[in-house]
């Protein structure tokens, strides 16, 4: 059964498809970013409007809305050609369209980018928010959830660019069947739940970093200025006023405060954001390793040898494990548990690019040569 | 903002982990109480999984005896120096090395230390009744309160059903004054769940630990139309664990009929056939049986892999008499240039003096541009094998042993040029020998393995996936309703009902939930703007 290489044609011609959307979106989101900044900006200069002032009633609160509008529609087109591209691949060589590292990057992406739109339509931002803020002021409640997610957008498009175009260019494998090591109904398991897990795992990767940056932002002292305000306009009106970090009259300040961080969720937020999606992928994750173990001993008649690509994969798992106890360790919670979740995703990365390319072992299935 | 950090403290807990009290004795005793106390800590556990991670790195990156001993023994011959003094770390055999083993040792000393004591504080919550509700409801992050005209005992009541329908674990407790209060708790399961899946850690060890206690591997070569009788010596490298005895190993027998394999026309292979007859006793009836990749032989407990396959030349040799002195098949071993691999044959009785061949086989051969062979693919098309002969002191007599197939060709006289033959050509030497290449036939590698923990490590894996699931899945949360009777008395709104919650454990949803729970019990709807939150009553002043 030799393969169609028409429709594998039609398949890479999407795909170009599906990054072209990607990445206009991706600047449509940074457009969005930016005029939603301009427009709080502008609320803040002090004295022009009250402190609750509605951003999306000002022109370039309309015109970041705008943007952002268009870039979820060409996310949501983008990802229907990236669905193509796949499905097409997978009928033009007659088996599932995962079975070599080209094919493994564009299902990662897939992957992505539909957790990332399941976050957008499900907004779960939103009760975060209102757990996360409960204590923080009404100008910090005031921003809206849904553009809160889509500003996220141009974090995540900007890796699923970067990655498809890799996986496009220098990682392209020519349509072809299966190797015989590859050809059991434990692809369809085994190697979904992988991609599942990489693809959330790349997301979480992405939340984690903005969360990082974030929290140091939240942590540095307030410019002056919006320091005396926040004072004028709270301060006097509390009994008590504490200054520490991640206190209300703090989060009222940063409210106060310009700058790209502003517009990004509060730290709490995005920390929770991370730790959700890590908690989806984290049992998706171990099970893929244990359904791997179970069709190695079918296939080399060993469930675990420590070849370089089980070891990588066991030194993920101990790293979003050890990431999830340090959550619940005193002296290990926000940015050391950060950190940690950053190097269980790096070893994930050295599992997935390292691992195919450099080192050798029983999974040489890259189809590079 | 203290008790914020606090509450942040618990909801973000992956479990309820008990406080450890402090050691209060002296001496060894204490020391050791405290040490135990240190070693089942969170934060040992914390550093005992990154240990773990940064251990297990090297072995991806050195080469490592059981993947590849023959990389490990060309690295020692590349550093003459730092090689055995890698070798006395273990660093060849990270994963079999002792200070790996004691890293997850230590961890699972750990875990259990940690566990023992968590399964005692669960069975105790779970036979306990809810906790009693703080004093201050509307001090805890989600609470809200109302005024109603219904009694205090029938709000009691009926709070008690609607939560025990929901399957909350309900306790309603009625104070002198007339205050009812309900006290629940739901998400008993994560923790559950949690220890399940330590638990189940603990059982995949021993799992692994019975493989590697009494399992066996080996590999074996079979040629075509050839049998195999499960033995010992039959194994051309066999790997017994440690308690392993010959008296283990299942008596069954099987023969390869067949090998086939496919390629496309780019050389990629396809398929891999191994077509056997297999019997599991001596005294069994034979049955067929297709041994593919991805598709072993179960017999007796063990499994029988097809992991390589390779050709084998039916050559013979006859001397300058015309007599007869061999006639068999002799492996080709493959090598990774995608030829039909070398082999090598002995003649050692060939009077007088010795021969022995190399050879070359090419399956689909070629010409390539500078004029050596090359095989175009692996599929038999063009079967050629180049042999060189070589005449002299085989070295059988001076007791080297010497691989089967390889030739250490430094005591050994070429005879003639390389030639070429092809399937049925025959060779005559200069000394009246004459070697005859008759056919190809194939020949395949098995892998025979017993793992007696298999099962325990497969029911240990399913637990651990269940457990996680559940431990990250399920909320553990209290809820309580107070209704209290209010000081002012009669009226419509008799009634002060007070409504609060806590999260246990990290998770959406939690203030949905308990907003509609109040909503179902009756507060009044209000701030449609900010539906989740249900603190809005008495935060109302905190905003503008």
């Amino acid at each position: 059964m030799a393969a169609n290489l028409h429709l594998a044609h039609v398949s890479d011609v999407l795909l170009v498809w599906a990054v072209f959307c990607y990445a206009i979106a991706m600047l449509g989101y940074a457009a969005e970013f930016a005029a939603t900044r301009r427009a709080q900006a502008v609320a803040a200069v002090p004295g022009e409007s009250g402190a609750s002032v509605d951003i999306s009633a000002t022109a370039s609160g309309r015109r970041a809305r705008r943007f952002g509008a268009m870039a979820v529609g060409l996310t949501i087109v983008g990802w229907c050609c990236h669905l193509a591209t796949v499905t097409t691949r997978g009928l033009a060589v007659h088996r599932v369209p995962w079975g070599n590292m080209y094919e493994f990057s564009c299902m990662v992406t897939l992957v992505a980018v539909t957790v990332y739109l399941l976050l957008l339509m499900g907004q779960p931002l939103r009760k975060l928010a209102a757990t996360a803020t409960r204590r923080e002021s009404a100008a910090a409640m005031s921003w809206r959830s849904k553009e809160s997610v889509r500003c996220l957008g141009a974090f995540i498009m900007a890796p699923v660019v970067l990655y498809l175009g890799l996986a496009g260019t220098v990682l392209y494998a020519a349509p072809g069947p299966l190797q015989p090591a590859l050809d059991s109904y434990w692809i369809k398991i085994h190697v979904v739940a992988a991609i599942a897990a990489t693809g959330s795992f790349l997301v979480s990767g992405v939340v984690t970093i903005l969360y990082l940056l974030k929290e140091r932002w939240e942590r540095r002292q307030p410019p002056l200025r919006a320091l005396l305000t926040g004072f004028l306009r709270s301060g006097l009106r509390r009994p008590r006023l504490s200054l520490g970090p991640g206190t209300a009259a703090v989060a009222e300040m940063n409210a106060q405060r310009s700058g790209l961080m502003q517009s990004l969720p509060s730290s709490q937020a995005l920390d929770r954001l991370a730790y959700r999606i890590i908690t989806f992928a984290f049992p998706i994750w171990t099970f893929a390793i244990f359904a791997g173990a179970i069709w190695a001993e079918q296939a080399w008649g060993r469930y675990w040898g420590w070849d370089p690509k089980e070891t990588w994969s066991f030194i993920t798992w101990l790293g979003y494990a050890a990431y999830l106890h340090a959550r619940a360790t005193a002296g290990w919670r926000g940015r050391r548990a950060a950190v940690l979740s950053l190097l269980a995703f790096a070893a994930l990365m050295v599992d997935y690019y390292v691992v195919n390319t450099v080192i050798t072992g029983l999974h040489s299935y890259a189809g590079l040569s | 903002m203290t008790d914020t950090i606090v509450d942040d403290a618990r909801t973000t807990a992956l479990s309820t982990q008990p406080e450890a009290p402090k050691p209060a004795a002296r001496g060894l005793w204490g020391q050791l109480k405290r040490g135990w106390a240190v070693l089942t800590s969170m934060r040992t556990a914390l550093l005992l999984l990154a240990l773990l991670a940064l251990a297990a790195i090297p072995g991806t990156v050195i080469p490592q005896r059981g993947l590849d001993p023959i990389k490990v023994d060309n690295f020692l011959a590349a550093h003459p120096h730092l090689g055995p003094i890698m070798d006395r770390l273990s660093l060849f055999d990270v994963f079999a090395a002792p200070w790996f083993a004691a890293i997850y040792l230590l961890l699972f000393v750990s875990v259990v230390g940690c566990l023992v004591p968590r399964i005692r504080l669960h069975a105790r919550a779970l036979l306990r009744r809810p906790p009693n509700a703080p004093r201050r409801l509307l001090r805890l992050p989600a609470s809200t309160q109302w005024r109603t005209e219904e009694s205090a005992e029938a709000i009691g009541e009926r709070v008690h059903a609607l939560l025990r329908r929901g399957h909350w674990r309900v306790d309603t407790r009625v104070e002198d004054d007339g205050a009812v209060t309900v006290c629940a708790e739901k998400g008993y399961l994560r923790e559950t769940g949690n220890l399940i899946f330590h638990l189940a850690l603990v059982l995949l060890l021993a799992g692994i630990a019975l493989t590697g206690l009494y399992g066996f591997k080996g590999t074996t070569l079979v040629q075509e139309g050839q049998g195999f009788a499960n033995a010992r010596e039959a194994y051309n490298i066999f790997n017994p664990s440690r308690l392993f005895s010959d008296a283990n190993l299942p008596p069954f027998w099987f023969t390869l009929n067949r090998f086939s394999a496919t390629y496309a026309a780019s050389g990629q292979p396809l398929t891999f056939d191994a077509m056997v007859h297999y019997k599991s006793s001596p005294t069994a009836a034979a049955q067929p049986y297709d041994i593919r990749v991805n598709h072993p032989l179960n017999v007796d407990g063990s499994k029988v892999f097809l992991v390589g396959h390779g050709y084998s030349l039916n050559l013979s040799v006859t001397n300058a008499a015309g007599r007869t002195v061999y006639d068999g098949l002799v492996p080709f071993l493959p090598d990774n240039q995608g030829s039909g691999g070398h082999g090598v044959l002995r003649i050692p009785d060939l009077r007088p003096g010795q021969l022995a061949f190399t050879g070359s086989f090419f399956p689909t051969f070629a010409a390539n541009a500078v004029g050596g062979a090359t095989s175009l693919s692996p599929a038999l098309r063009n079967p050629v094998v180049l042999l060189a002969a070589y005449r002299g002191d085989l070295g059988l007599n001076r007791g080297i042993p010497e691989p089967d197939y390889s030739l250490d060709i430094s005591h050994l006289t070429q005879v003639g040029a390389v030639r070429a033959l092809a399937p049925g050509q025959h060779w005559t030497l200069p000394n009246g020998a004459t070697v005859r290449f008759k056919g190809v036939k194939t020949w395949a590698t098995f892998e025979v393995a017993h793992q007696p923990g298999k099962r325990t490590v497969l029911v240990a894996a399913i637990l651990i996936v269940a457990g996680l699931l559940v431990s990250l899945r399920v909320r553990r949360r209290r809820f309580w309703v107070r209704a209290i009777p209010a000081a002012d008395g009669a009226g419509d709104r008799r009634t002060v009902v007070t409504a609060a919650g806590l999260a246990r454990s990290d998770g959406g949803g939690f203030h949905e939930e308990l907003d509609g729970l109040v909503r179902r019990i009756g507060r009044p709807q209000q701030d449609p703007q900010h539906p989740a939150d249900v603190e809005s009553d008495r935060s109302g002043s905190e905003r503008e």
